[in-house]
């Protein structure tokens, strides 16, 4: 068993809305990951997913707030440490990401090497600007970039490019752990697998020591990574390594989740879900039990009344539902 | 539809420009109608007459019916009234240089003590070596008024009779007469102008006036702006270059040139309140035109757009069906801010002399020229010019808000801002 | 570098084209006007005159100068071959001044007003706006609706407050002029006392002006950029908020600068109106003695240099903006 880089026990965040409700978006969240490994979280839009990897990173500002719960990275809990110590010494430095929209993620008016610099001055402010210029040029190799993109505008770049240099700078002070916010729903199929060989890479070459990978596609993350989680409204609902995840789901959300094609965030809000009908419940006003029993065709009375724990059947294997594992298979062998 | 008007009242800033605009415009209409003198009649004979209400002196000193007597600090209100801060500071001088009196003991403020060293010190016959002689006679003025104002032995009436002049009667000086019951009293709530006209009357016609100039300027170049920018956005090509270089061309070139070149043009007889109107509409329409023409190319290739072209409707009929209703928000803003931008312009071409040439009417930019010629801030009139300003940019302002409380409803991304 | 050219070649040559232009608008739009305007100016500007040899040397002037027994092109002709000379006529109110003088007298005063005013104005503007973008609630709820008050107070009435209040109420600023009547133009340390002393009221006026409306610009373009994708990625990569802050002013300040050149023409025709209020000597005052006066060469010569002081700013602020801003640059490339 490899050293354990980041640990989360039971993290809780919020939202505050502008009328003063609070949405628990991120409930009770455990996780672990060693050295060398990368997780998966896959779920719906609006499942509290990007919420998570925000939380992730220990440093919280309006609307999102942090409630309970310890982020452990590499044995040192910053759960405790003031925001600007966190800002300084963690974020970037041990803990980095990757946004969503890598494609407006640059300053479009600031060279790439300035940039750079800023991130690297940020944390280390003696580093000269030729030891980040040759800092640089090495990691962009890395990721098949020529050293003239660094001094080119975001503007100039392709979206590909744009992308890659994205993960060049979110990666360039080794972080311990690096969380990937979809970073390739904006591309087709090619650039996507290229963004996944990419960061596989980063980790062989230890450049970046774990990761984390978020997408609504959970088919997506078999290739990806080595274990993988599904969260449903802000809590995690199953998790296991990827293989078994993918072929042998026991949740029905997961199960769902394998069987349908999401309908990706942007554009309309409707989910086309062939397996899974309805919508996930609204944050501000969770529903009692289950939070999945409105849209479960197997759930039964109990399950909108009791709350239901997290249940550990195998090892590192755990889910979130009443019914008994050998009930579900039973259930959804006799669908099929 | 119904919504979205909804929608724009609840934008505190729409309301609260709405809210201005209505009282001004509200002011403007009504006012003319209660006040009983008219816009351009003349009735003060002195220029730029104070604010305040005028009684008629006669009729206050004939009338006995309402006299009666108010025991009241009357001498003392009187000194305050008749000596400005600068006469007092002098006397005082005066009796410390050549009073004997120690400096510092008096001041301007104890005026009782300061008026009972002075009429016990001051001596008129006194020559004070180096004094010029202009200062000694303005100190024997201001010793006459003092004297006059303290004098509480009232005023003698007199009239003109057969035998030369009969007293008719003595008016003590504490006697008070009810303003109501005056026959003849004026008030001027902001004071006359140059020409004796009443204000507050003649601003509230040029308001309606200048809003009018607005509204011509703003509907004729709105309607240039929307027919160009809808031909050029839904045509393209040529049309398109042609109209857009156009555009370009008078976004560069200032309008502000183009009024003056045509005003100064049109000789001064035939240019009326529409006319000047007019030609502020024909030279603002590119604004209008740009926007719009950006507009419906964005609309061009949607979806309900392209179904009207295949189902083979006419190039007019799916411009207004379904092009117009999709822009009208913008055309109702570019409206809005093309009347106060009317406004304005109607004001600087009146300042140059270059504005309606007429008397008959009052706009806005008139009063300003005409405050201007007669030097109405030199002479600290400020009666005659300040609400004249201030309405330009109370009107310039609510309909600014208006279009900004539009702007976010109809543009929701901006909401935040 | 090719493109640059290009770009820039393109720049100029559009504004040459439109400098073309305006100066037959200048020509051509006071001719189309309907009945005499030649005429009606001839006898506007001599009325009121009794010295007949004046007169006659005036309508001469007009008749030379319009070369009325000519056709419209073979005039237009004329007037451009003269304007290559740098012969705008002679003035009439001035006589024998020829316009040129008087303008090259003049532009100088509204040039030193104008640019350092607008400059300052919209500096400070997009300071204050970027200011209260970012912290938002009190200041911003406070000095907002002044600044939208502000920026819609015509230029002219804010000098006149401005004369109103600092030189007729609290006389501590000349009342007009460019400096004190009793001097002449030199190097003396009086005569530059005099000039700043006259100066500070327009250009105060000016700037208050100014502030007004870009303040209110700069302020919702930062909002905009405050929700920008980068600033959140700086801000997990560690980067300071100060740093974060000067990203977002520099890329909201860059709008600003074509917002500016947009709306130069009305600012520069606003403040021209102004100056007739100081009495400054600038192309304002000349322009409106020359409107009084019937002075029609004047008139003319006057609304060419304005033409083409927004011109050439917007040319130069064109040319700035394609240097300052990558977005640009890269587009320049592309083409």
């Amino acid at each position: 068993m490899g050293k354990v880089m980041l640990e989360v026990k039971e993290l809780t965040t919020k939202y505050v809305t502008r009328f003063n409700e609070d949405v628990y978006a991120v409930d009770h969240v455990s996780l672990k990951i060693e050295e060398g490994k990368s997780l998966g979280i896959a779920g719906e839009s609006g499942c509290g997913k990007s919420t998570l990897a925000l939380s992730l990173m220990g440093y919280y500002f309006s609307p999102l707030h942090y409630t309970s719960g310890d982020i452990i990275i590499d044995g040192v809990n910053i759960s405790g440490m003031k925001p600007d110590e966190v800002r300084k010494s963690i974020l970037g430095n041990e803990i980095a990401y990757i946004p969503q929209a890598a494609m407006n993620a640059l300053n479009p008016t600031q060279k790439i090497i300035r940039f750079v610099e800023d991130v690297i001055h940020a944390h280390d402010p003696k580093k000269s600007k030729k030891e980040i210029y040759d800092m640089a040029v090495e990691r962009f190799k890395v990721l098949g970039l020529p050293p003239e993109v660094l001094q080119r505008h975001a503007v100039e770049l392709s979206g590909g490019m744009k992308q890659r240099t994205v993960i060049a700078i979110s990666t360039i002070l080794s972080p311990k752990v690096l969380i990937a916010d979809e970073p390739s729903s904006a591309l087709d199929v090619t650039s996507q697998k290229m963004v996944i060989k990419m960061m596989r890479e980063l980790m062989e070459k230890g450049f970046i020591k774990s990761m984390i990978f978020i997408t609504h596609e959970l088919p997506l993350l078999y290739n990806v990574t080595d274990d993988i989680m599904v969260m449903y409204a802000g809590q995690i609902v199953e998790k296991g390594s990827a293989k078994e995840m993918v072929f042998d789901p026991v949740h029905p959300y997961s199960k769902g989740l394998m069987g349908s094609i999401i309908v990706p965030e942007a554009g309309t809000r409707e989910v086309k879900l062939e397996a899974i009908p309805g919508t996930p419940p609204n944050l501000k006003n969770p529903p009692d039990g289950c939070r999945f029993a409105a849209r479960c065709k197997y759930a039964k009375l109990e399950c909108r009344t009791y709350d239901v724990p997290e249940k550990e059947f195998r090892d590192g294997r755990m889910y979130r539902c009443i019914h008994d594992v050998e009930y579900l298979k039973e259930v959804y062998g006799r669908d099929e | 539809m119904l919504h979205q008007i909804k929608q724009v009242f609840r934008s505190p800033k729409f309301i609260v420009g709405f809210i201005i605009f209505m009282i001004i415009l509200l002011m403007a209409i009504f006012y003319p109608l209660i006040s009983s003198v008219g816009p351009m009649q003349s009735i003060s004979k002195a220029p730029f007459t104070a604010p305040g209400t005028y009684v008629n002196i006669e009729d206050a000193v004939r009338d006995t019916g309402g006299q009666l007597t108010l025991e009241l600090p009357i001498v003392e209100n009187r000194i305050e009234d008749a000596l400005t801060a600068d006469e007092k500071q002098k006397m005082i001088t005066w009796l410390e240089d050549n009073g004997g009196v120690a400096a510092g003991e008096l001041s301007a403020d104890d005026i009782e003590t300061l008026i009972n060293t002075w009429n016990s010190t001051y001596d008129p016959t006194l020559v004070v070596q180096g004094m010029l002689t202009s200062a000694r006679e303005e100190y024997k003025r201001i010793d006459i008024r003092v004297k006059s104002v303290l004098s509480v032995t009232g005023v003698t009436i007199a009239e003109q009779g057969e035998d030369g002049l009969e007293v008719t009667g003595t008016i003590d000086y504490k006697r008070f007469i009810n303003v109501n019951d005056v026959a003849n009293t004026f008030t001027f709530p902001l004071g006359a102008d140059n020409f004796g006209r009443d204000v507050l009357t003649e601003l509230t016609s040029a308001i309606l006036t200048s809003l009018r100039v607005g509204l011509i300027a703003g509907l004729i170049a709105t309607a240039i702006g929307l027919a160009l920018g809808l031909l050029a956005g839904y045509v393209g090509g040529l049309v398109d270059n042609l109209i857009t270089f156009i555009t370009n061309l008078f976004t560069v070139i200032p309008s502000f040139v183009l009024l003056i070149l045509i005003s100064n043009s049109i000789s001064s007889s035939a240019r009326g309140v529409e006319v000047v109107a007019m030609v502020i509409g024909f030279t603002a329409w590119p604004w209008t035109c740009r926007s719009v023409r950006s507009q419906v190319i964005s609309l061009r290739n949607r979806d309900h757009v392209n179904l009207s072209k295949l189902s083979g409707h006419s190039m007019p009929k799916i411009i207004l069906r379904d092009i117009l209703p999709y822009v009208a928000s913008y055309v109702v803003m570019a409206l809005i801010l093309q009347i106060s931008s009317g406004i304005l312009a109607e004001a600087q071409l009146s300042m140059l002399g270059l504005g309606p040439s007429t008397t008959e009417v009052a706009t806005l930019g008139l009063m300003m020229n005409w405050s201007q010629k007669f030097s109405a801030w030199q002479v600290g009139a400020w009666w005659a010019f300040l609400p004249v300003i201030l309405s330009i940019a109370f009107i310039s302002f609510s309909l600014n808000l208006m279009n900004t409380g539009l702007d976010q409803v109809f543009n929701p991304q901006l909401r935040d801002s | 570098m090719k493109g640059y050219v290009k770009y820039y070649g393109q720049k100029v040559a559009w504004y040459v084209l439109t400098l073309i232009i305006a100066v037959a608008l200048n020509f051509f739009l006071p001719r189309m006007m309907p009945g005499d305007p030649v005429r009606a100016i001839v006898n506007e500007a001599t009325t009121g005159m009794t010295n007949a040899s004046a007169i006659q040397q005036i309508e001469q002037q007009y008749y030379e100068r319009f070369g009325l027994d000519k056709s419209l092109p073979e005039q237009f002709l004329t007037y451009v071959g003269n304007l290559f000379k740098g012969d705008l006529g002679t003035s009439f109110t001035q006589y024998p001044r020829p316009v040129t003088d008087v303008i090259g007298e003049s532009v100088i005063w509204t040039l030193a007003l104008q640019i350092p005013a607008i400059l300052v104005g919209w500096f400070i503007g997009n300071i204050l706006g970027a200011v209260a973008a970012y912290l938002r609630k009190g200041f911003d709820k406070a000095v907002m609706p002044l600044f939208m008050f502000l920026s819609n107070m015509p230029a002219f009435g804010m000098a006149i407050i401005m004369v109103w209040v600092f030189a007729v109420t609290l006389k501590i600023a000349p009342l007009s002029g460019g400096y004190g009547y009793d001097l002449l133009p030199s190097f003396t340390p009086e005569f530059i006392v005099s000039l700043i002393s006259h100066y500070a009221l327009p250009f105060f006026s000016i700037i208050l002006i100014t502030i007004g409306g870009q303040a209110i610009g700069m302020r919702s373009m930062s909002i905009y950029e405050l929700n920008a994708d980068y600033v959140k990625y700086s801000r997990f990569l560690g980067i300071k908020d100060r740093k974060i802050i000067g990203y977002v002013f520099r890329n909201a300040m860059l709008p600003q600068v074509t917002g500016l050149a947009l709306s130069l023409g009305t600012m520069i025709g606003g403040n021209i109106v102004a100056e007739t209020i100081f009495s400054y000597p600038g192309i304002g005052t000349t322009l409106l003695a020359g409107i009084t006066g019937g002075d029609y060469p004047l008139i003319s010569g006057s609304t060419l240099i304005i033409t083409l002081m927004v011109l050439v700013a917007n040319l130069v602020i064109e040319i700035l903006y394609g240097v300052i801003d990558p977005r640009v640059k890269a587009a320049q490339q592309d083409s």
